[in-house]
């Protein structure tokens, strides 16, 4: 097989600093299934916006048939064959399913004319679904049809465009095991005809299942490239959880004491009404951190969004020092020296066109100690304001400056700061270092961890299992909304060990009614 | 807060608008009239040259400043009302109505009720499409100009029947009220009124409610990060329907404040745009006080300005609105640019 693709030491530095490739090698094979697999933040994204023209590389080449390519938008990427199906649908939800499929390259009835040649255009669509097994109603507005279907429009899409490289980014994450296996029987119809597949995904299954080969990706940068028949998931999972050590932290063994948060069989939906947590139970003391491990979407999200009361559960307690927060208002629970950091600090956790100052009083508006009379104590504000932003090394000009235009990682500190000025007993912390430059992820990691040392309960969200390592006490490891793991983080705790617990391959738990069992 | 440099970036591109929609009135007026030079003296320098003239700059000025405020309010809490019209006539009504009946009170007594009844008479009127948004997510827009229409049609049909003053023949207006609650001139001989120190401590009030007070915080919240008011706990159905009921309250003030000082009673379309305008305003100030008072001045310097081009030259006072129109296009179009910009910038930080 020929080489068809080719991507050379690819780097991609934004400006922020933020490293998202660091050398990536890519080779894709003329007819092939190739899996792309990696942790949430491996820089599978990045990568494949590159592919599709929509991020150009710091540094690096792109191969098409051994020429050097620039891909500056999707109309170059078209034009050398790359289609792409996003992970979320890009379809226009009032029009029919045969409109989508040709919107913006409608067959005309000649070449002056105004108007949609409607025969061709069925004509078309009809022979693309027949060949490949993507049967859908053309005249169905795309509004009403299934997920699954939904998907198979996008592929539609793409093929009728002319795209021989089909690049698939987490196509079964929202796909019932029925509707993957009609996707993969049409992957397979696709290569059958000559297309080529790029396949992204974090389900090992699958791609064992369906892939030629695979390559994983870990912190940016390419670990390698293996033939699927020669390789087994515990190898891939291995290489994808990896044994680079991103962060250290210097932390003194935990000392706990009592419970602060106790959570028992907790349930709530996602904003779709999906079930996103199944019956969660866990248990904070002061003192400790416990570290929540996880593929990104299994309810990690959900989870602290419900004890913080930014979500409404559906069943199950939450115990906070004896009082329970499950029904309270999201005010109440921070007022009861909850400090949560968010996971999107640019919408939920900053007010990016308010000041700093802004941003640091959310906690303490309302305090008589920020109040002169009806108004608010300017002179205090600007003092609490500067202490903060020295404390938390805070750079800016001055306390009003828009928080908007601080980088990453002082935002960060900005939302942190507010969070730890009110003294939280428990602190719910969702990505601390997402984004963040690596000078200051140190500083937030040490931060966290003097917290813990104050007596707080602390709580770590992440989505680099790394992180989560160096953080973490002990580790409940979340799939599919439940905690299919507590694991103590002991020296022996390895990677592979969480890893497969992530990707569903086994399941230690507390509960005595459950049997301690391991697979694989 | 924004940086000096960005106040200035801000004000010299109002300041560009203002002066290219007051260069596209002053080419109207070169091109069509026949005496150019005396339309445009009468257009620019006769609205200042007398005494009279001023006060009625004041005048016309008093309540766009209190509509404009009332808009600013609801604005910065991103609330796009547009019903200060119908609060405004609401309390405007309501406030006559206590100006009739409670005519036994001691004057400055009298006084406060007419005032306090046409506040609550806006607020109370506001709530309603406070409510409708908060309770059943209806688009404010939509619900407060139709509550427009019938805020101006219930208030006319009561001038013409119920509350129609018998005396006042095909006129429909109710009895006017005392002559001492009315707003009294300021000084003898000069035409402006009281109101205009009702605006401008009015402009003080919104000034430290929205900058220094703890609500007006909520409020700015609200309107630039909803998101992260509710992640902080801010219940941002209860700043909506308070923001809501501030504007009310302000556009009922500029309602009541017009009846005493310029009509002397309630009379059938006596506002004729007055919130509407006040949409202007607050968009040409960025919503905040202090430009809304400058914004006022100016937006009643061309209105006086064409009564005066009209009386002294052969152009028709229509000209103003060519200016208005275009102001409202300059400055709508600024907004806008401001996105691109912003967006380039994000875009340009990328590749």
């Amino acid at each position: 097989m020929s080489v068809l693709l080719e991507m050379k030491n690819i780097h991609k530095v934004y400006p922020n600093g933020t490293a998202a490739s660091r050398g990536v090698d890519l080779q894709i094979y003329e007819g092939e299934i190739h899996a792309l697999v990696g942790e949430n933040g491996a820089g599978k994204s990045t990568l494949m916006k590159m592919l599709f023209g929509l991020e150009m590389p710091t540094s690096g080449t792109i191969l098409y048939k051994g020429e050097p390519i620039a891909l500056s938008g999707p109309r170059d990427a078209i034009k050398y064959g790359l289609g792409m199906v996003h992970q979320h649908f890009m379809l226009v939800p009032s029009l029919t399913v045969s409109e989508n499929i040709v919107l913006g390259e409608e067959p005309k009835q000649g070449p002056l004319s105004l108007f949609r040649d409607r025969g061709t255009e069925e004509k078309q669509i009809a022979q693309l679904m027949a060949t490949y097994g993507l049967k859908v109603e053309p005249q169905a507005k795309v509004e009403t049809i299934p997920v699954g279907q939904k998907q198979r429009v996008e592929i539609l899409k793409v093929l009728y465009r002319g795209a021989r490289i089909i690049i698939l980014d987490e196509p079964t994450a929202v796909l019932t095991p029925q509707e993957t296996d009609e996707l993969f029987d049409s992957i397979k119809a696709l290569v059958a005809e000559g297309y080529t597949i790029i396949f992204i995904t974090h389900k090992l299954r699958e791609v064992m299942e369906i892939s030629d080969r695979v390559t994983v990706l870990k912190a940016g940068k390419t670990i390698t490239t293996l033939m699927t028949k020669a390789t087994n998931p515990e190898e891939i999972s291995r290489l994808m959880v990896g044994r680079e050590v991103l962060f250290r932290v210097n932390k003194r063994p935990a000392e706990p004491k009592d419970a602060v948060l106790s959570v028992k069989d907790l349930q709530a939906a996602d904003d779709k009404g999906a079930p996103a947590l199944r019956g969660v139970s866990l248990e904070i003391r002061a003192g400790e951190v416990l570290g929540i491990a996880g593929v990104e979407g299994n309810g990690q999200t959900e989870l602290v969004e419900t004890i913080t009361g930014l979500r409404r559960s559906t069943g199950g307690q939450i115990r906070y020092l004896g009082e329970e927060l499950a029904g309270r208002s999201a005010g109440r629970i921070r007022a009861m020296k909850v400090g949560h950091v968010p996971e999107d600090r640019q919408t939920a956790g900053a007010s990016l066109t308010s000041t700093i100052a802004e941003n640091l009083i959310l906690d303490h508006y309302r305090n008589p100690a920020f109040r002169r009379g009806p108004f608010l104590n300017a002179r205090k504000i600007k003092e609490f304001a500067r202490t903060m932003m020295q404390i938390f090394d805070v750079r800016a000009a001055h306390e009003q400056v828009a928080a908007g235009s601080l980088s990453g990682g002082n935002l960060q500190k900005v939302v942190i700061a507010r969070e730890l000025s009110k003294n939280p007993k428990l602190l719910i912390v969702s990505q601390p270092t997402r984004g963040v430059d690596i000078g200051a992820i140190e500083f937030i990691h040490s931060e966290i961890i003097k917290r813990r040392d104050g007596g707080a309960a602390v709580m770590v969200v992440s989505a680099e299992l790394s992180e989560v390592m160096a953080l973490s006490d002990r580790i409940a490891v979340m799939y599919e909304g439940e905690i299919v793991a507590v694991l103590d983080n002991t020296e022996a705790l390895t990677e592979e060990e969480i890893g497969r617990y992530m990707l569903g391959l086994g399941t230690k738990t507390e509960h005595p009614e459950r049997k301690e069992q391991e697979a694989i | 807060m924004k940086s000096v440099k960005d106040i200035y970036l801000e004000l010299s591109g109002i300041a560009i608008a203002v002066l290219l929609a007051l260069a596209c009135g002053f080419a109207v007026i070169l091109a069509t009239s026949s005496e150019p030079l005396t339309a445009l003296s009468s257009l620019i320098i006769d609205p200042v040259t007398n005494p009279f003239n001023i006060g009625t700059v004041i005048n016309k000025a008093v309540p766009l400043m209190l509509t404009g405020l009332a808009l600013a309010v609801v604005f910065q809490a991103g609330v796009f009302s547009m019903g200060a019209e119908g609060q405004l006539y609401m309390g405007g009504f309501a406030g006559a109505i206590a100006g009739i009946y409670f005519d036994a009170l001691p004057f400055w007594l009298h006084f406060v009720v007419i005032i306090g009844c046409a506040m609550a008479a806006g607020a109370l009127y506001a709530a309603i499409a406070g409510l409708l948004k908060t309770y059943a997510n209806a688009n404010e827009i939509v619900t407060t100009l139709m509550l427009n229409f019938v805020a101006i049609l219930t208030t006319s049909y009561f001038v013409n029947n119920v509350f129609k003053d018998p005396t006042s023949g095909g006129a429909a207006r109710m009895a006017y009220l005392s002559p001492e609650v009315l707003l009294s001139k300021l000084i003898p001989g000069f035409s402006a009124h009281g109101g205009i120190v009702i605006a401008l401590a009015a402009v003080v009030i919104v000034y430290l409610l929205l900058y220094k007070s703890p609500v007006g915080y909520e409020l700015r919240l609200v309107g630039k990060n909803g998101k992260f008011a509710t992640y902080g706990g801010i219940s941002k159905n209860r700043v909506l329907l308070t923001s809501i009921m501030i504007s009310g309250a302000l556009a009922g003030l500029a309602g009541i404040v017009e009846i005493l000082g310029i009509h002397g009673t309630f009379k059938e379309n006596f506002s004729a745009g007055l919130g509407f305008d006040g949409i202007i305003i607050a968009l040409l100030a960025r919503n905040h006080p202090i430009g809304i008072v400058v914004a006022s001045f100016f937006y009643a310097y061309i209105q006086v300005g064409a009564q005066t081009m009209q009386a002294g030259s052969d152009m028709p006072r229509e000209v103003a609105v060519i200016i208005q129109v275009m102001l409202v296009l300059l400055v709508s179009a600024q907004g806008i640019f401001n996105f691109m910009k912003h967006n380039m910038r994000k875009k340009g930080g990328v590749v």
